[in-house]
């Protein structure tokens, strides 16, 4: 083992953290919060530690993922928050600017570190800033195993004795080390040793520490900390403080800085070197030897990110990742939207016998709105399983990194690459995701062609009409839609950056995390967690709104019509749709039953399927055979047993990717895509999809876009969206009309 | 021997970091990464479509823009 770090670079733990123990021994609910760097394992972790118990939420005022839980550690109460990955506690992203504010004003008992032990130095750094508050700390040395297979084999115990705090090994992917995690934490965390600073800085941060004695709103165990971070010229911190009443704080320190320019010193880079001096010695002395081997990333790489084969490669991951969606997914998608919904229905209509119109508003309305809108639950699953799958694998950070230089030749960066991609998903997180881009100019433009991108509510949509009209090459148009999406956003932000939303300076860093094979549970939480949150909207928003539709579709708008029995078009909802389709007559689609379905499509898209699914099937629903219990039971059953055979059977042919055509018998056959076909023409079923592809995404991203950036800005994009949609459908459709 | 920018480093070299631009854009944040006088600093590989380049630092891979990497000076 090499020499330790002399003990003239340690400030000796000699600030008596008793009365912190004390203080936490005595709490009801001692305070963990648990900080790491990003890619440090510290999810897997969590889940490990807290299990069920995790709530997850969102920060007040910011968009960024909050998770906590309330444990019981050996009969008592122990309240655990997950602060989100951060390199350093200068915050350069929203996530290190929560992971600030939340150890500056909540105090906690305990501080977590979470390591990564193959790659100890970097993550070092951070353990040595959080030093720099005077609070307690424990270690928790995450991915050992991963470090032994890169050959880095770290000493756990000359660990804790160098950081003076308590160190507990953990894999947390297979829960081991965790037990005693919290044992260590909650009885044994300690200040630790933190870092000497040149003599120049010491003295600077002692002027401006002895200054904010006694201020109530300055806490002690923050003191060395700000006074480090003033010195360090952290903006946000002066802002903060110059909000607070600090101003003179703040000038104190800009004396200091004054006086350490003058003597050739720049803070930051003395503090920076400092830290990094400490945290390289340290490092070497508990992983002595750490040479490393050319790992599983690095092998990788080399074909991910191969000249001419990483591009092509990861088309082909995108398409298969929408293959997979699709062929898998079919089966359920089928099942939910056939029999089940049948069966449903035909209970349904059984029970509300006596009452009609509560029987014609389930039947008619809710069940077939509702449920083509559910039976998407299964293709969203697994999309969102197949995108976790790339985000946490490590993937993602090189699709940014493989396309940063075509995003540039439209004025962007690698990193706006990652809101965009999230947009497949949803819309409205990606809006807030902007915030991690730095620059404003670049926040306001990623935002304003961020609803483009076709989000997982126009799934359903182009499903639908990909089984009615094109069922054998479903997989190939669903692409081609999301590419679409793309192309018209990447358009737009060429014309926008020249126009509106010039350049703001350079600087882009992307980080390459190494590949990890996510833990099942960690993948099923987060896809599981976005489909749920897909559900809530289908018995919130949707439900709400196919009961409007319907109102609307029972109030009649002629003479001597009677409520609920008016035909559709005589309603008030088919005359005002009648009343609008003229202007869609040149895209193709004129008729008030396709126009009908985009008004309410505007406040969630999906609703434009449930909505099709009312208009075209109201009526067909409303008699349904009735079925017994058991009748109904037995139907359900098998058919969830022949959409299961036939899922799995699908599997294979997904790899058949030189054809882009889905076997004609995996394609939907639900009543919807039957009344589509008859409705639509190619033509006009793609211009369709066209147009709900382009127009404004739902109402929930327009309010995320009004609370980021303004009421105008979303309305501006309201406005040039339904613009865009409306000339690219005409286009569409006037060109395949020639060609098909 | 003379201080070259990083950007004039070949994929598969090593050169250890003399000082950062004070006008680069991410300074604080390449410092923190271990951007620190001495440092390292293997040049991996350009992405595929020239720019930006990757690095490692440590036992951290990170990805650069030619332009930003200009703005650091090493020495091999």
């Amino acid at each position: 083992m090499t020499a330790a770090p002399s003990p003239a670079t340690l400030i000796p733990d000699e600030v008596a953290c008793a009365d912190t123990l004390a203080r936490l021994k005595a709490a009801r609910e001692p305070r963990v919060v648990v900080v790491g760097n990003p890619n440090v394992g510290k999810t897997t972790l969590i889940n490990a530690l807290a299990g069920t118990n995790l709530k997850v939420g969102n920060w007040s005022g910011v968009t960024v993922e909050k998770r906590e839980a309330h444990l019981n550690h050996e009969g008592r109460r122990v309240y655990l928050l997950d602060l989100p990955g951060a390199y350093s506690l200068s915050p350069h992203t929203p996530e290190e600017l929560v992971t600030r504010t939340a150890l500056l004003d909540e105090a906690p008992d305990v501080v977590l570190n979470v390591l990564d032990a193959g790659n100890l130095e970097r993550n070092l750094y951070l353990t040595l800033q959080l030093m720099d508050y005077r609070l307690p700390v424990a270690v928790a040395l995450n991915l050992v195993d991963e470090a032994r297979e890169k050959g880095v084999q770290v000493d756990s115990r000359a660990l804790s004795r160098l950081l003076g705090v308590p160190v507990v090994e953990t894999i947390a992917s297979r829960a081991q080390g965790t037990a005693g995690l919290l044992d260590s934490a909650l009885g044994h965390a300690t200040l630790g040793i933190g870092v000497r600073y040149p003599e120049a800085i010491e003295l600077a941060v002692e002027a401006l520490t002895a200054r904010m004695v006694g201020v109530e709103t300055l806490p002690p165990h923050a003191h060395r900390y700000l006074a480090l971070t003033l010195l360090e010229g952290d903006p946000s911190v002066r802002g903060r403080l110059n909000a607070t009443g600090h101003a003179a704080l703040v000038q104190a320190a800009d004396a200091q800085l004054g006086a350490l320019a003058a003597q050739g010193l720049d803070p930051l880079i003395e503090i920076a070197e400092a830290r990094y001096a400490l945290a390289g010695d340290i490092a070497r002395a508990a992983a002595p030897q750490a040479q490393a081997r050319r790992t599983v990333t690095e092998r990788l790489d080399a074909l991910a990110l191969h000249p001419w084969l990483g591009i092509p490669l990861f088309l082909a991951l995108v398409l298969l990742v929408f293959r997979l969606t699709f062929t898998v997914a079919a089966p359920f998608v089928d099942l939910i939207g056939g029999p089940l919904q049948d069966t449903l229905t035909g209970w349904a209509s059984a029970a509300l016998a006596w009452f009609p119109l509560a029987r014609d508003l389930v039947t008619g309305a809710i069940i077939p709105g509702v449920g083509t809108v559910l039976s998407f639950l299964p293709t969203l699953l697994v999309l969102y399983l197949a995108m976790s799958f790339l985000e946490d694998s490590g993937y993602m950070a090189r699709a940014a990194f493989l396309m940063d230089r075509a995003m540039r030749s439209v004025g962007l960066d690698g990193r706006a690459f990652i809101p965009l991609i999230l947009g497949f998903g949803c819309n409205v997180p990606a809006v807030y995701a902007t915030r991690t881009l730095e620059r404003r100019s670049d926040r306001l433009l990623v935002s304003m062609i961020l609803p483009f991108m076709s989000c997982s509510a126009r799934l359903p949509v182009y499903v639908v009409f990909a089984a009615a009209l094109f069922p054998r090459q479903a997989s190939l148009l669903v692409w081609a839609m999301y590419t679409l999406g793309m192309l018209v956003a990447l358009a737009f932000a060429f014309v926008l950056r020249r126009t509106s939303y010039p350049a703001e300076g350079s600087g882009v860093l992307l980080e390459l995390p190494p590949y990890r094979f996510p833990t099942a549970r960690v993948l099923w939480k987060h896809a599981w967690r976005r489909t749920a949150s897909f559900a809530k909207r289908a018995r919130t928003t949707v439900l709400a709104t196919v009961a409007g539709v319907w109102l609307l579709l029972a109030i009649p708008a002629v003479s001597g019509a009677q409520f609920a029995t008016v035909a559709p078009q005589d309603s008030l909802f088919g005359r005002v749709s009648q009343a609008i389709s003229p202007i869609f007559a040149p895209l193709g689609f004129g008729t008030w039953e396709a126009t009908g379905a985009l008004v309410p499509g505007f406040i969630a898209k999906e609703v434009v399927v449930g909505t099709l699914g009312q208009i075209y099937l109201g009526e067909q629903a409303a008699r349904p055979t009735p079925l017994g219990l058991v009748d109904g039971i037995a139907q359900a059953g098998r058919a969830t047993w022949d959409a299961v055979v036939s899922s799995v059977s699908a599997i294979p042919t997904i790899l058949a990717l030189p054809s882009l055509n889905a076997d004609a018998t995996q394609a939907l056959n639900t009543p919807l895509a039957t009344a589509l076909s008859r409705a639509f023409t190619p033509a006009s079923g793609l211009s369709y999809l066209v147009f709900v592809l382009l127009y404004t995404p739902c109402i929930a991203t327009v309010g995320a876009l009004a609370q980021e950036h303004g009421r105008r800005f979303a309305w501006t994009t309201v406005a040039y969206q339904l613009a865009t949609a409306w000339i690219a459908a005409f286009l569409v459709y006037q060109i395949a009309r020639a060609v098909l | 021997m003379p201080d070259v920018p990083l950007d004039a480093i070949a994929p598969g070299q090593t050169a250890h970091v003399v000082a950062l631009d004070p006008a680069h854009p991410l300074r604080r944040r390449l410092m923190e990464l271990g951007f620190v006088r001495g440092a390292p600093i293997t040049v991996i590989r350009r992405a595929p479509l020239g720019d930006p380049v990757e690095l490692r630092i440590g036992a951290t891979l990170l990805a650069l823009r030619a332009a930003d990497l200009h703005l650091i000076r090493v020495r091999l």
